[in-house]
């Protein structure tokens, strides 16, 4: 029986020291050098995705079963068969994910690191069914559990790894809280052209295949030295020539062509994105110009969003009833009411004076807008508006006001909008707005106060 | 077999033995019921009690949600349809119309490489499979007619504008200049309807009255909606506009385009006839009312509180429109932005200052139809007259706006139906050419609130003949504007025809984001 057993053991050494070598030659003897070998390579290997989750899940089953197993034996039992059927998937299944790196040309560090992890995983699930009836009959107990315990961080780590060739290496880490998110780190920090609009464009679009995960032909377009050293086909960008850079080249094809990028259906570039590569080359493509000739962010003032309003349903009645004592309306902005009311005053502009507008006092927090040209308000009103806590935009064009009191408003602090166009408005009364850091839009079209010139827009 | 006089109906002629019947006596007949219309009309009760009970209340109520006697006649059948559906970048837009169809190579689409091929074949490999008009369809071939103006750059944007447009060029970092716009029509009136009302056939809301339906009125006193015609110039190929366009299809009537004519009186018999006056007038609207109201109570027809609305809306345009275009208090910086033009009553011009005064007192949207943009032929003769007219006045409307402080909540919208050919029609020379329609790419541009400044949005190919990236569709293009008043385009929808109706019509329309601030 133990001379048996033995002959057994030493097949199975053998079988496992072939199959190594195998493994550990593959890499050698076909090298991912980038290159795509074939079609049906890929196509077989595109299985690879779809197959692979099943001896994972077997392969953590194995645990599961062992630990059970010490209160129902029966569950220990199966583990073996679990064992030995991981194995028989997970042959296949690094072979399928071979053929889909060594088909489509996939290189990098990613790659290999999963192709090697794969190699591990599959030498160490190989010992693990040696061993293991040595742990049953107790002739060799802690070496299974060692064993094992490896080949289940070899599959953690070569499944993270996988993963990011799918997903890009900042997929977990891309929404994490700020301390961990430090780990990703695939920003360009500086606030250079490349860095600020280069970089993400290629980061998005291009980095998933051209990167450290998966560098193909050769290229990585991560870094910027990397970009400049190009790829197997030389290099893609050609400092001040945008027509003979690769770059360019490959990303404005059309999109039937073989040779378009981003490969694959992938989200292809916006036509403003290409331009502003194009216009980078022809400034010289350097990493740190601030900016470049031809190309204008039309202001990336990013508005910040809206503060939310109090619910005013509930002062409904009463608003109704204003309205229909005033003919002045207060309109919801959207259905949302936390958007807020507008104050509209048109159909009745010439009535509508500082005595009127001091009745709507009662919904001032509710009101985003005041719709005020052409009526018969006053300086005087300033008390009034500056009640407005969530005013956003006024008008108050063509009214009496000589802007005496507009310092009042100073304390609005959602104020984004204010018109003076044809009011008795002097460069001196307007001051107090211009120091408003948050006001954007301040027309002063046809007043003493209009800038010298055509502009009517002053932006502070 | 002659029919008796009283089975007949009132329309036709009651005729006994040849003689003269009294009128009178005609109206007596055809108001007695006789007992074969008893008959045929109790059957009718059986089956709409029936149809009744099918539906439940429903089908007795009909559609008109709120079309109760105290709900205001500004909006009968409006209800409260929960518009706008989020925060809108805009509360009003103004749509150019450039009716036949500018031609894009020529204006904004630059194809530096075609001046090389002038003369040549276009390859069938671009032209692929595409119908054309029967106007080309003949031609033994088609040969490229490269640009007869030159382009040249401008702006921080650094586009590319035809020497045909200086003043637009001025505020090419301003505009959203879309290339890629493209239609499903090649005949002017299939693909004029099918820009403003989404579908090619006739019958359907425009964009204007969807807005009106939707967002209602800013302004008790002026139409939500208002159309301007451009005086057309007899030198250009004009086509026909009519007011199918900006109908209410079977949306209330109430929300029809009203359109101002462009000469003489704005409205006809807006003013009182002599010896009327507001008094007796007001009067008089107060008596048709109530007679208008009887009959809504009484036969339930929507229609009638349309026509209860509309006439109250006259009368408040006696005053309102005469103040709209009186434009004696402009001041001199006007007249020197938008030029000599603008005192000439239906051009252009004049109607872009006509739609900036709108603007100004909140009405919703402004549509100015500019014609003669088909140019078959001649385009070196005909194509600089319309630039002139047209290329201030646009510019003069922006930077109004602009320096108002109303481009911010304003969308302006300058579109055609289609773009042209870069192949010539007829015969091709060094000195002129002609342009045939092309639904595949043309080129429009938007401005204002809720869109994205300096960018250029969509590609063409070498050839100006398909778009290569970023294709808007007619019907994305139109749930673009919908989106910057606030609108989702799917969501604006009325029941017809067991349909819920919409202006992108069944089929999925989509905003395009990248057109978006």
């Amino acid at each position: 029986m133990g001379a048996k057993r033995a002959r057994v053991r030493r097949s199975a050494w053998v079988w496992i020291g072939c199959a190594s070598v195998v493994l550990a030659a593959l890499p050698f003897l076909f090298r991912l050098d980038g290159n795509a070998h074939g079609d049906w390579l890929q196509f077989l290997g595109r299985f690879h995705p779809t197959l692979l989750h099943l001896p994972i899940g077997l392969i953590v089953l194995v645990p599961v079963l062992e630990v059970a197993g010490a209160r129902r034996p029966a569950l220990r039992e199966a583990a073996d068969f679990v064992l030995r059927a991981s194995l028989a998937l997970a042959l296949p299944t690094f072979a399928l994910g071979y053929m889909l790196a060594y088909g489509a040309g996939d290189t990098g560090t990613t790659v290999s690191r999963h192709m090697w992890g794969a190699v591990v995983l599959c030498i160490g699930l190989m010992l693990c069914i040696v061993m293991r009836p040595l742990r049953v009959s107790r002739e060799q107990t802690t070496a299974y559990p060692a064993l094992l315990s490896a080949s289940l961080l070899a599959l953690i780590w070569t499944g993270h790894q996988g993963g990011s060739i799918t997903h890009g290496s900042d997929y977990l880490t891309h929404y994490a809280p700020g301390p961990l998110h430090m780990l990703s780190g695939s920003k360009e920090a500086g606030d250079s052209f490349y860095a600020q609009h280069i970089h993400p464009v290629l980061d998005a679009k291009c980095v998933s295949c051209h990167g450290s995960g998966s560098a193909k032909a050769d290229l990585r377009l991560d870094s910027y030295d990397d970009m400049m050293r190009g790829g197997k086909d030389g290099a893609v960008v050609v400092a001040g020539k945008p027509e003979a850079s690769l770059l360019v080249a490959r990303v404005t094809l059309q999109p039937g062509d073989p040779h378009f990028m981003p490969a694959e259906g992938r989200t292809p570039l916006t036509s403003e994105e290409i331009s502003w590569i194009r216009a980078w080359i022809r400034a010289g493509a350097t990493k740190s110009a601030t900016s470049v000739p031809g190309v204008k962010f039309a202001r990336e003032e990013a508005e910040p969003p809206p503060q939310p309003v109090g619910d005013y349903s509930s002062l409904m009645p009463e608003i109704q009833q204003m309205q229909h004592a005033l003919g002045a309306k207060l309109v919801p902005m959207s259905a949302k009411a936390s958007d807020g009311l507008i104050l509209r005053t048109v159909d009745v502009s010439s009535s509508f004076g500082d005595a009127q507008l001091a009745q709507f006092q009662k919904f001032a927090p509710y009101i985003v807008e005041a719709e005020l040209a052409r009526t018969a308000i006053t300086d005087a009103s300033c008390d009034t508006l500056k009640t407005f806590k969530n005013l956003r935009a006024l008008h108050l064009e063509g009214t009496a006001i000589s802007g005496s009191n507009l310092g009042k408003l100073s304390s609005l602090s959602q104020l984004r909008y204010v018109n003076l166009s044809g009011t008795k408005v002097t460069a001196q009364s307007v001051e107090p707005l211009k120091k408003m850091s948050q006001l954007r839009h301040l027309y002063l079209f046809n007043t003493a106060a209009e800038p010298e010139g055509t502009a009517a827009r002053s932006t502070p | 077999m002659k029919q008796h006089p009283l089975c007949t109906d009132c329309e036709r002629e009651v005729d006994v033995n040849g003689l003269p019947i009294p009128v009178g006596l005609k109206r007596e007949w055809s108001a007695v019921e006789t007992r074969r219309q008893f008959l045929g009309r109790s059957g009718k009760v059986l089956g709409w009690a029936a149809l009744a009970s099918l539906f439940g209340d429903a089908a007795l109520r009909g559609r008109a949600i709120g079309a109760d006697t105290k709900s205001p006649v500004t909006s009968p059948g409006r209800g409260n349809l929960g518009l706008p559906h989020f925060a809108p970048k805009a509360k009003r837009a103004i749509y150019l119309f450039m009716s036949g169809g500018p031609p894009q190579v020529d204006l904004l689409d630059y194809k530096p490489n075609l001046a090389s091929q002038y003369n040549k074949d276009m390859p069938d490999s671009v032209r692929g499979n595409q119908q054309l008009t029967g106007m080309t369809a003949g031609q033994s071939r088609f040969p490229i007619a490269p640009s007869h103006w030159a382009f040249k750059q401008y702006g921080q944007t650094g586009t590319w504008v035809s020497d045909l447009l200086p003043y637009t060029a001025k505020m090419v970092d301003d505009l959203t200049i879309i290339k890629s716009t493209n239609t499903d029509a090649i005949n002017h009136e299939p693909a004029i309807m099918f820009m403003n009302t989404g579908n090619m056939n006739p019958g359907k809301p425009c964009l204007g009255s969807w807005l009106a339906y939707g967002l209602g009125s800013m302004n008790d006193n002026l139409p939500t909606f208002i159309v301007l015609q451009t005086k057309t110039n007899p030198k250009e190929n004009n086509q026909p506009v009519s007011s199918r366009l900006w109908s209410s299809g079977f949306l209330s009537s109430e929300y029809a385009g009203v359109g101002l004519r462009s000469g003489g009186d704005p409205v006809l018999y807006l003013a009182d006839p002599d010896g009327i006056d507001r008094e007796v007038r007001r009067r008089m609207l107060d008596a048709v009312e109530e007679i208008n109201r009887q009959t809504q109570a009484e036969v339930g027809d929507p229609e009638t509180n349309a026509r209860i609305a509309q006439y109250e809306m006259a009368f408040r345009m006696q005053a309102s429109v005469p103040e709209l275009t009186d434009l004696s208090k402009e001041p001199q910086s006007t007249w020197d932005l938008y030029g000599p033009d603008a005192k000439q009553p239906g051009s252009f011009t004049y109607n872009c200052l006509l739609a900036r005064r709108m603007a100004e007192r909140g009405v919703r949207f402004t549509q100015i139809y500019k014609r003669g943009w088909d140019v078959h032929g001649d385009v070196v003769g005909t194509l600089p007259t319309l630039c002139a007219e047209t290329d201030r006045a646009s510019y003069a409307l922006v930077t109004d706006l602009k320096r108002r402080g109303l481009l911010d909540d304003t969308l302006v919208v300058w579109a055609g139906e289609f773009g042209r050919t870069v192949y010539s029609q007829g015969g091709l020379s060094p000195e002129n050419y002609g342009r045939d329609h092309h639904p595949r790419c043309f080129t429009t541009w938007m401005v204002g609130g809720g869109v994205k400044p300096g960018i250029t949005y969509g590609e063409t190919d070498d050839y100006s003949y398909n778009v290569v990236k970023d294709p808007v569709h007619a019907r994305n293009f139109n749930a673009t504007i919908l989106a910057c008043l606030g609108i989702d385009h799917n969501r604006l929808t009325y029941d017809f025809q067991g349909l819920d109706q919409r202006l992108t019509g069944p089929q999925p329309a989509t905003v395009i984001n990248g057109l978006l601030a």
